[in-house]
């Protein structure tokens, strides 16, 4: 089902302005085709905005969208040929799966054979050959996100847009479709752009992810390199967990299962912190030890459970240590 | 727990109040089973030899029709405008949509006895006193409001997302309303074609005004056969006339509780 021939999206100078206030701004972008790129960022921070831009639902202030070179700015959005997963799914109540997943065939008017194949094609790709002739209410939230997937891709879309569509799953279902969203982003070779405000979404499944915030872009790479160099304070605090410690030369960011915590004189290597424990958090696969340290704020370490050989208390004094690679300088003072 | 005193009051008092508002239209009813030839109460005996030179005589069969004409054309045109109404004022979102919103209202507002004068003078000049198509737009203007108000209502629990869902599919606007926007808002749209329907169906004052001998509506020729003679067949008119009012009611309210269900069901 390798579909991927078009898709490539350049974004240039993006801008939207709702009256005075500039919800995007000046975004240049350039997205691959087949890729599977992440929007990430807070409510607010206008990746949403972003996303609508690109559906069409929204008019540009200035700037332009190309589709594989083409400017796209004036098509509107019924013939932009983009495939979207909405947030709560938006699935048409009164119609059953089969008539949902098929509306984009049918209002272009294909044969009804065609269709049929086609939407049993996309059930199968999503698992849900058994619910064709149901409506939408009867099927349970992951059932009605996949129905809405199966709608989306079923008329072979160049790119396919998600808004935040795992929002109203609980967190155990999440994972699940995490998974199967991989594969079938694998399977049908479609771009993908993805909105959300998890993090973790956003790292188990993107090729890159796009950190934004004020309606700019913060920070661009793939889950790797933003997790392991974060170069802004924010980008480092969105993306994880990071402690934050002022040095002579700038600001450096730690992330709390880097840092080595042991009773103090007993740490293998120089002690680079020293201080007490204030709070300890047992979370089944890990403890978060916060530890106060004079003149700095408190410092969260995070140390695999079962790796606990210290039996450390709450009040204890304690002696930290990093590798020196482990902190990372950041951009900003 | 019992109900407090004031509860019990309560209780009361709204029988009270619905008692009111309903006897004096039920008082049609054993006036019309009257056996004798004028308007009185019967006195241990019953007849039906009213309802019979109703449906019997041919004046009173011809204004039943008639009123049924008028009142099925006012109920398609006005709902087929006030639902286009609605649906452009959702989709327009401006400062003015609710000042257009106001003054589409107006019919609702003026007082019918200047609506009435107000169509006469424009109905004559134009030909169109004591005709069907005259009757009929009198009444959509009136009713129009009321398709609007019953829409806006079902509009304003669409989700916008099912419409930017169908766009997003390749759907033009018109595929868009008609398949997605129309079967979502079609439960605002039956209660204004029965609404529209009703208020034409008993319509009396501006019809006064418009028409003459051409067009006799029911409620017209009700109106005559009370200030010319005190026939009780008057009395067997109400009683039709009112059930068939409430049968539209009972309809609405048979949908609107299977609607209620099935979305009970699908939760």
């Amino acid at each position: 089902m390798a579909e991927a021939a078009k898709g490539g999206l350049s974004l240039t100078g993006l801008t939207k302005r709702f009256g005075g206030v500039v919800a995007v701004d000046d975004i240049d972008l350039e997205i691959q085709r087949g890729e599977f790129l992440t929007l990430l960022g807070p409510s607010g921070s206008g990746k949403t905005t972003l996303l609508m831009m690109i559906a069409g639902f929204l008019d540009i202030s200035a700037g332009d969208i190309l589709l594989d070179g083409a400017s796209i700015k004036t098509v509107p959005a019924e013939k932009r040929n983009f495939g979207m997963v909405f947030q709560g799914y938006a699935l048409f109540p009164h119609m059953t799966v089969r008539q949902n997943v098929g509306y984009a065939l049918d209002v272009r008017g294909r044969p009804k054979a065609e269709i049929e194949a086609r939407v049993d094609e996309m059930l199968e790709l999503v698992q849900l050959q058994d619910f064709g002739h149901r409506k939408p209410g009867q099927l349970s939230g992951g059932q009605q996100q996949r129905v809405a997937l199966a709608r989306a891709l079923c008329f072979a879309p160049p790119v396919l847009l998600l808004d935040e569509p795992l929002g109203a799953l609980d967190k155990k279902l999440r994972i699940e479709v995490q998974d199967q969203l991989k594969d079938i982003h694998r399977r049908v070779g479609t771009t993908f752009i993805y909105v959300t405000h998890d993090q973790e979404e956003a790292l188990s499944m993107s090729d890159r992810i796009v950190i934004m915030q004020n309606g700019r872009i913060e920070q661009l790479g793939t889950p790797t390199e933003l997790y392991e160099r974060p170069r802004t304070r924010f980008a480092a605090g969105f993306l994880g967990k990071s402690n934050f410690l002022d040095l002579d030369d700038g600001t450096y960011a730690l992330r709390p299962e880097k840092i080595d915590l042991a009773p103090a004189g007993r740490i293998n290597g120089a002690a680079r912190l020293s201080g007490t424990i204030s709070d300890i958090t047992y979370f089944g696969a890990m403890r978060k030890y916060m530890v106060a340290v004079e003149g700095r704020q408190p410092i969260e370490v995070d140390v695999d459970a079962w790796r606990n050989p210290h039996e450390l208390q709450q009040g204890q004094a304690v002696d930290l240590a990093w590798a020196d690679h482990a902190a990372v300088r950041l951009d900003e003072s | 727990m019992r109900p407090g005193l004031f509860a019990k009051l309560n209780v009361v008092g709204a029988w009270l109040a619905l008692l009111f508002l309903v006897l004096p239209a039920l008082i049609a009813i054993p006036v019309s089973l009257t056996p004798k030839r004028f308007l009185s109460m019967p006195k241990g005996e019953y007849s039906l030899r009213h309802f019979e030179t109703l449906f019997t005589s041919p004046e009173w069969l011809s204004s039943f029709a008639q009123s049924g004409i008028i009142a099925a054309s006012t109920a398609l045109l006005a709902t087929s405008l006030g639902t286009l109404c609605a649906i452009g004022l959702w989709r327009v979102t401006s400062r003015y949509t609710e000042v257009v919103r106001a003054f589409l209202l107006l019919p609702l507002i003026i007082p019918q006895i200047i609506s009435a004068m107000v169509f006469y003078r424009l109905l004559v000049p134009m030909g169109l006193i004591d005709s069907y198509p005259g009757l009929i737009l009198a009444h959509t203007v009136l009713a129009t409001p009321l398709v609007l108000i019953t829409v806006s209502a079902s509009l304003a629990n669409f989700d916008p997302k099912l419409e930017q869902a169908s766009r997003n599919l390749g759907a033009p606007s018109w595929v868009t309303m008609r398949r997605v926007i129309l079967p979502s808002i079609k439960p605002g749209v039956v209660a204004g074609a029965l609404f529209a329907f009703i208020l034409s169906w008993d319509e009396i004052v501006v019809t006064l005004f418009i028409s003459k001998f051409t067009v006799y509506t029911l409620p017209r020729r009700m109106w005559n056969g009370i200030r010319e003679n005190t026939d009780p067949t008057v009395a067997a008119a109400a009683v039709v006339l009112i059930g068939v009012t409430l049968l539209a009611f009972v309809i609405y309210a048979l949908l609107a509780r299977r609607r209620a269900q099935m979305a009970v069901a699908e939760e």
